[in-house]
């Protein structure tokens, strides 16, 4: 009893010191605006750079994989096929490798379609009879880009073994190349993400550092009256966790900025493509990560900062010494 | 309350700053310190408040010996100690009444128990009106008493004083220390540096005499006579 009461009573005296560092630090923060500022802005810059490139590769990813037509497999049947063997070798497919989706095209439809895209429309009309054969369009089952290409090279592979058809094609060459071209950016994003967590690491472990040196005179003062190492550090590190989490959020509001002006020159392009498509930002759960990782990073620098500090408080340093 | 043992200290560099220092002080007292400047008085409060080690010999203070207790106990070892210094060493950027609570915001006093105290400590030292007020707006003398206000809010059974009367005038310091000997006369020891003889002598305590890092002299309080 004697000890869960003293317990309790430690506990309560530990949250009530750092519901105490948690605001005045915030207090010291919001005391020179200025400074606290430019830390913010580039803390938010470095954090916005590789968020940027993520948002960019996924908005990529998201657009190859929603494209069917960019990943189906088109078959030609032979000549000779009629309807019922296209619509027999569909019902296979769809049991045999549960795709995404089939689509079938009958002769007409594949002139209708030509005459449209080509151009050619009367001089089509002088052909005796309509030499399009019957085509299917079978997309894979919608993934990863990796085992998208898989799935369309499985799918190929089957249906070039069927009677009927003449040709099954698909140059997943461009796909792969696709597939690697993203593996290479998503690398290149490891990196950046890597170096500039580094950079927000260093800026607020600098920060802190000259926050420390300003503020000697208090910290010798709190040590005189009997602070422990734990109470000096606390304003520092929640400081640097301020900073971090004014970085994060800075960096997304940018990026939501970023994508706000964007947004209409991608679309316009995009529409000569035929696609609809809208930017993804980064979504509430990512966004919450991303302000926690930057609080991490900022909490992670003051603290490297205020520890090299500290082992000049221990007794026999140069404290209140004049 | 506080004993020393044949200290002697040693500053990196070789000065000797006390030789072979032994006394003891017993609780509730009030004792002065003097001697001229230099002569280690300021190392010894700096020992007892263990901002420095003993190079020889053992201090100890309210039973605990210092030499043997590890750095990381030095707060708690300060907690229980108040200290006053000649410049005060208050928080520029802070209230008086929030210097005046440093000590127990430290020790995680619940808010409305700090502001009790910090309000009864003001006022013992006659500063209430003046809790919001910033210390630079603050004379020498009410700084100082800012100072000892943050001393004894605690509650701390020892009370150093480092030159406090240093900076003022001779009617200011006879009201501080008549302000030391209130709070020893409640049960807590009072160790008090100065080398402001005259007054010393007028408050006929206990004086060690400090010459040269060591003992000169140890004067009873009983054989002073009033000058």
């Amino acid at each position: 009893m004697g000890i869960v009461n003293r317990l309790r009573r430690k506990f309560r005296a530990w949250l009530r010191r750092h519901s105490y560092s948690f605001f005045s630090s915030l207090g010291v923060l919001l005391q020179h605006k200025a400074g606290t500022l430019m830390t913010v802005l580039v803390l938010g810059i470095a954090m916005f750079l590789p968020l940027s490139l993520y948002v960019t590769l996924a908005n990529l990813e998201g657009m190859d994989l929603r494209q069917d037509e960019w990943s189906a497999v088109t078959v030609f049947f032979k000549q000779a096929t009629d309807e019922a063997e296209v619509r027999r070798v569909a019902e296979e497919i769809q049991q045999q490798l549960d795709p995404g989706a089939v689509e079938i095209i009958s002769p007409d439809q594949g002139m209708l379609e030509f005459r449209e895209l080509s151009g050619f429309g009367e001089s089509l009309d002088m052909l005796e009879e309509n030499p399009l054969p019957w085509v299917m369009q079978v997309s894979p089952q919608q993934g990863s880009t990796d085992t998208t290409s898989e799935r369309v090279e499985q799918i190929t592979r089957y249906l070039q073994s069927i009677e009927s058809v003449e040709s099954a094609q698909f140059d997943y060459k461009w796909l792969q190349r696709l597939d690697r071209m993203m593996g290479l950016a998503k690398a290149l994003a490891t990196i950046l993400t890597l170096l500039f967590g580094l950079s927000v690491v260093v800026v607020v472990a600098n920060t802190i550092r000259l926050d420390v040196a300003s503020r000697t005179e208090e910290i010798e003062i709190l040590v005189l009256v009997g602070a422990g190492n734990a109470f000096v550090r606390q304003p520092f590190l929640y400081s640097g966790l301020w900073y971090g989490l004014m970085g994060g959020l800075l960096a997304i509001v940018l990026l939501q900025l970023t994508l706000l002006y964007l947004g209409r020159p991608i679309g316009l392009l995009l529409e000569t493509y035929g696609t609809a498509f809208e930017l993804q930002g980064l979504g509430g759960y990512n966004s919450l990560y991303l302000i926690i990782f930057g609080g991490v990073l900022g909490w992670l620098g003051a603290w490297m900062s205020v520890r090299r500090y500290l082992r000049q408080l221990q007794v026999g340093g140069y404290l209140g010494r004049r | 309350m506080i004993q020393f043992e044949r200290v002697s200290k040693i500053y990196e560099g070789g000065s000797r700053a006390l030789s072979d220092v032994s006394f003891s002080i017993e609780r509730g007292s009030m004792v002065f310190i003097t001697g001229h400047s230099g002569a280690g008085k300021s190392t010894l409060l700096r020992l007892v408040m263990m901002l420095e080690r003993a190079s020889r010999g053992q201090v100890f203070v309210n039973g605990r010996n210092l030499s043997k207790t590890p750095d990381r106990l030095a707060p708690l070892v300060r907690q229980n100690t108040g200290m006053i210094f000649q410049d005060h060493k208050l928080l520029k950027d802070k209230t008086v009444a929030d210097n005046v609570a440093l000590p127990l915001m430290i020790a995680g006093l619940k808010y409305s128990d700090i502001r009790k105290r910090v309000r009864a400590a003001l006022d013992k030292v006659g500063l209430l009106e003046k809790e919001k007020a910033w210390p630079l707006t603050l004379s020498g003398g009410e700084q100082q008493r800012v100072g000892i206000a943050r001393a004894i809010v605690s509650m701390p059974p020892l009370l150093l004083a480092d030159e406090p009367t240093g900076n003022l005038d001779p009617m200011l310091s006879r009201e501080l220390f008549a302000l030391f000997q209130h709070v020893s006369e409640q049960g807590v020891t009072v160790l008090i540096a100065s080398h402001d003889l005259d007054l010393i002598r007028q408050m006929r305590k206990r004086v060690l005499v400090l010459s040269g890092g060591r003992l000169a002299d140890d004067i009873p309080a009983s054989d002073q006579v009033a000058g």
